[in-house]
């Protein structure tokens, strides 16, 4: 009897078993399925996932997601951690698709997780030379993905396709010589049945494009050159044959409208950075946004927020499209906040300028023409041998770090910095490979001295609503949700929400490392996260289970 | 694609590193001859040469006066340097870089003339004790400074002295002669932001002062008059106010020239102790 007893018992423990593994088993390993443009288009609709590096194609960075919010937001707890094992920066924002997360790590490997529990599925490790030439750290900062496949900038210049369920090298193609200069951080942007990516190595005398790839293959679908060449309208805007080496690179994604069938990207400075003198004129197409036709590629428009640069205010950032109320009709606009001090709301149909106002401290330009949006600049600004003090400062009032917006608020948020640098400029001349920067910078007063500060912008005047200082020379992208909620992070290693109505502090944690990604939410099996890397870790909150 | 990362790997990977930092050892015993023949381009042109070389292709990460950048991560390169204490170390850490830093490797085709100069030009930055003669006396600046000119109640040097100024136990490494003067001279012209003074009325309602040991986004520490240890966080205090100057009173006037020098004459002999080699 008593062995009947435990026979029973131990039948029943061991169906219990059988039952808790096949629920477990269900529940984390969500049926992963294949992205299709269709999906891309509609990924607002899926909020669980993150399906492309600014979340949907207009870049807003909205999250429907509300299930953390303002009242409980401050009952987040860390979920996991997933430690890269390269130490370096990170600068990557995950995707997340179907329960499963995509992390991209210093220099150009990426490794695939479980959305739940950041336990590797795989990884891929991609092989690069030694004598990379790279301006500002190894950095990548994520993966594009179609169908299966995901695709990913390598710091040589490289486009790769990798299988997203097993981690698989599917092709390899070089985008430009990286011994020449070239690089690339960003990730791609999927347009239709095309991978669009841009460039890096603006310090490096390069010539600034923007190319489309074909997913299955990795073959060249069309370049278009953000520097016109000679015949080509805006070439004459290079005095000589500074186009060459003109750099306007276009290191960051840009953001896609699928009514207006218009890819918009942000292009670099012209070069080198600090020395106009070897490249007098507006230096088209630098320092602009462009907006390329979504099949050709070819040019429709652009607006050059800084001609004729001198002070390494790359236009790399990436622009928000919504539709704004405006004398009471609905206008397709774009949102930028520049890395010249300027807000800039856009039609995003010609380029046309709206409205603008400074954001952070200025003192290169008194404001901006109200027809054009052309800057009206402070003589004696530029960079001398002696050094000239100059705000924003060479970081500039923002940087490459996403900007968001809140549907619920209609308010635009940026990271800001108020700072200001000593610029000098230098005689070089051009080698293949080598820095072509022509100066540089220099604080004459300790960081700490200066603030950074998220700002609340309205788009349709150009106002700061509500601003949440922080210390300085933050480079945190920020995430908004329905919830109510602001996501971003600072340089002192915090990661926390405010009020996306009213700037109000409602948690924060010390993470202990800087932050220097976005942040990014999603679901699996109901269940509300938000993730962010800071220092060489990513971690990800959620709400007691 | 790299697969697994059990035991066997770990152990792989650390034999690979012991055998790499092994083989380094071995391939930096010949090198070492370059060392004894000195850097052969240290002219006041090669040093002009390497700065303009260092401010092209360095500066970004190591800042335009070569005083570091903390957003790149580029180190100070103008006092000790972590990496190196030498020409040829120097040298090796730009050819080679440094493994698991951003410091890579120096592209293969950049000449050997060409770092020499930028050797020479980082040597330039650094102070070379032995070759300054200073006008004031140690030994008498020692007396001072823990006598009549009473530095010792606030800074301390090997564990004695106060707690309400810097440690100067290794204050001459980083700084010239003509800094430490000016730093006794003028204390509020440059003060780090370790030794602003901030007043903050807490949650309590008390008023504290301290030294602004720490702030960040979200908190603040510091440490009042009485060396009491207080932390903060920004959402609950009442007041805040912050002054960006040194509470060290300026010795111009109060001690005679000669004092003054004698007092840099010890400063500047506040180093670490050089082992015998």
């Amino acid at each position: 009897m008593k062995k009947l007893i435990a026979m029973g018992l131990s039948l029943y423990c061991a169906g219990l078993l059988t039952a808790q593994e096949s629920e477990l088993t269900t529940v984390m390993t969500p049926a992963f399925t294949p992205i299709s443009w269709d999906r891309l288009v509609a990924a607002r609709e899926e909020p669980e996932n993150w399906l492309m590096y600014s979340g949907t194609l207009d870049s807003q960075r909205y999250s429907p997601l509300d299930q953390i919010n303002t009242k409980n937001v401050d009952q987040l707890e860390m979920k996991w951690a997933y430690q890269i094992p390269v130490i370096d920066r990170a600068e990557t924002v995950p995707l997340v698709v179907d329960g499963i997360m995509f992390i991209t790590e210093a220099p150009s490997n990426v490794v695939a997780v479980d959305a739940r529990t950041g336990r590797q599925y795989w990884r891929y490790d991609h092989e690069m030379p030694d004598d990379l030439r790279i301006c500002c750290g190894r950095n990548n900062r994520g993966v594009a993905i179609l169908g299966e496949t995901l695709f990913m900038s390598t710091l040589d210049a490289h486009l790769v396709a990798i299988d997203a369920r097993t981690g698989n090298l599917l092709w390899d193609v070089e985008v430009a010589p990286y011994d020449s200069g070239y690089s690339k951080t960003a990730a791609p942007l999927i347009v239709k049945d095309k991978v669009v990516t841009g460039i890096a190595g603006g310090e490096f005398g390069i010539r600034g494009f923007i190319d489309a790839y074909d997913p299955a293959t990795g073959e060249l679908e069309w370049r278009q050159y953000v520097i016109p060449g000679p015949g080509e309208f805006g070439n004459d805007t290079w005095s000589g044959e500074s186009w060459r080496t003109g750099g306007a690179s276009t290191w960051i994604t840009g953001s896609y409208d699928p009514e207006l069938n218009q890819i918009y990207w942000g292009t670099g400075n012209p070069g080198p950075d600090w020395n106009g003198d070897v490249r007098l004129g507006d230096n088209l197409y630098s320092d602009s946004v462009v907006a390329l036709n979504g099949d050709s590629g070819e040019l429709e428009w652009y607006f050059q927020f800084t001609p004729h640069d001198v002070h390494d205010y790359d236009s790399i950032q990436i622009p928000i499209l919504v539709d704004l109320p405006i004398d009471g009709e609905e206008v397709p606009v774009m949102l930028w906040a520049n890395r010249n001090g300027f807000f800039y709301t856009l039609d995003r149909r010609d380029g046309k300028f709206l409205f603008g106002k400074p954001f952070a401290t200025v003192t290169w330009a008194e404001g901006l023409d109200p027809v054009s949006g052309a800057p009206i600049r402070v003589p004696g600004m530029a960079p001398t041998y002696e050094g000239i003090m100059v705000s924003p400062p060479i970081v500039g009032a923002t940087n490459w770090y996403s900007p968001g917006y809140s549907q619920d608020t209609g308010l635009f948020y940026v990271t800001s910095f108020d700072g200001e640098q000593e610029f000098f400029k230098r005689d070089e001349d051009y080698e293949e490979g080598e820095r072509y920067t022509g100066g540089g910078g220099r604080y004459t007063q300790p960081m700490d001295a200066y603030y950074s500060a998220i700002r609340a912008i309205d788009p349709a005047s150009a106002e700061i609503q509500w601003e949440f200082p922080i210390m300085p020379r933050s480079s945190s992208g920020i995430t908004t949700t329905a919830g109510g909620l602001v996501f971003t992070g600072s340089a002192d290693g915090y990661f926390f929400a405010l009020d996306a109505e009213s700037g109000n502090e409602l948690w924060n944690i010390s993470l202990g490392r800087r932050v220097h990604a976005a942040p990014i939410t999603y679901a699996v099996d109901g269940q509300q996260f938000v993730t962010i890397a800071s220092g060489n870790v990513v971690y990800t909150f959620g709400l007691d289970d | 694609m790299t697969k697994g990362t059990g035991y066997p790997t770990q152990w792989l990977t650390a034999f690979l590193v012991v055998l790499v930092l092994a083989c380094s050892a071995i391939k930096l015993l010949p090198v070492v001859h370059a060392e004894d023949a000195g850097n052969l381009y240290n002219t006041a042109v090669d040093v002009l040469l390497g700065k303009r070389y260092f401010e092209r292709q360095c500066s970004r990460c190591h800042g335009f006066d070569a005083t570091g950048n903390d957003e790149a991560g580029g180190p100070n390169l103008t006092g000790r340097l972590r990496n190196a204490s030498t020409n040829l170390g120097i040298y090796n850490v730009i050819r080679d870089g440094v493994e698991g830093t951003a410091m890579l490797p120096v592209a293969t085709d950049v000449p050997d003339a060409t770092l020499w100069q930028l050797v020479a030009y980082i040597d330039s930055l650094r102070y070379d004790p032995e070759s300054v003669t200073l006008d004031g006396d140690a030994i008498r600046g020692a007396d001072l400074f823990t006598g009549r000119g009473d530095c010792a109640s606030c800074h301390m040097v090997n564990g004695s002295g106060g707690r309400m100024g810097p440690d100067l136990s290794r204050i001459g490494e980083e700084n010239a002669p003509e800094d430490l003067m000016l730093a006794m001279t003028s204390p509020h012209d440059e003060v780090a932001p370790r030794w602003w003074t901030v007043r903050i009325t807490g949650p309590d309602g008390n008023l504290r002062e301290g030294f602004r040991m720490g702030e960040d986004s979200f908190a603040l520490r510091i440490m009042d008059k009485e060396e009491n240890l207080w932390s903060f966080r920004k959402s609950q205090i009442q007041s805040y106010e912050r002054i960006e100057e040194s509470t060290m009173p300026s010795y111009e006037g109060k001690l005679s020239d000669s004092e003054l020098d004698d007092l840099v004459a010890y400063m500047f002999s506040l180093r670490r102790e050089v082992l015998p080699k």
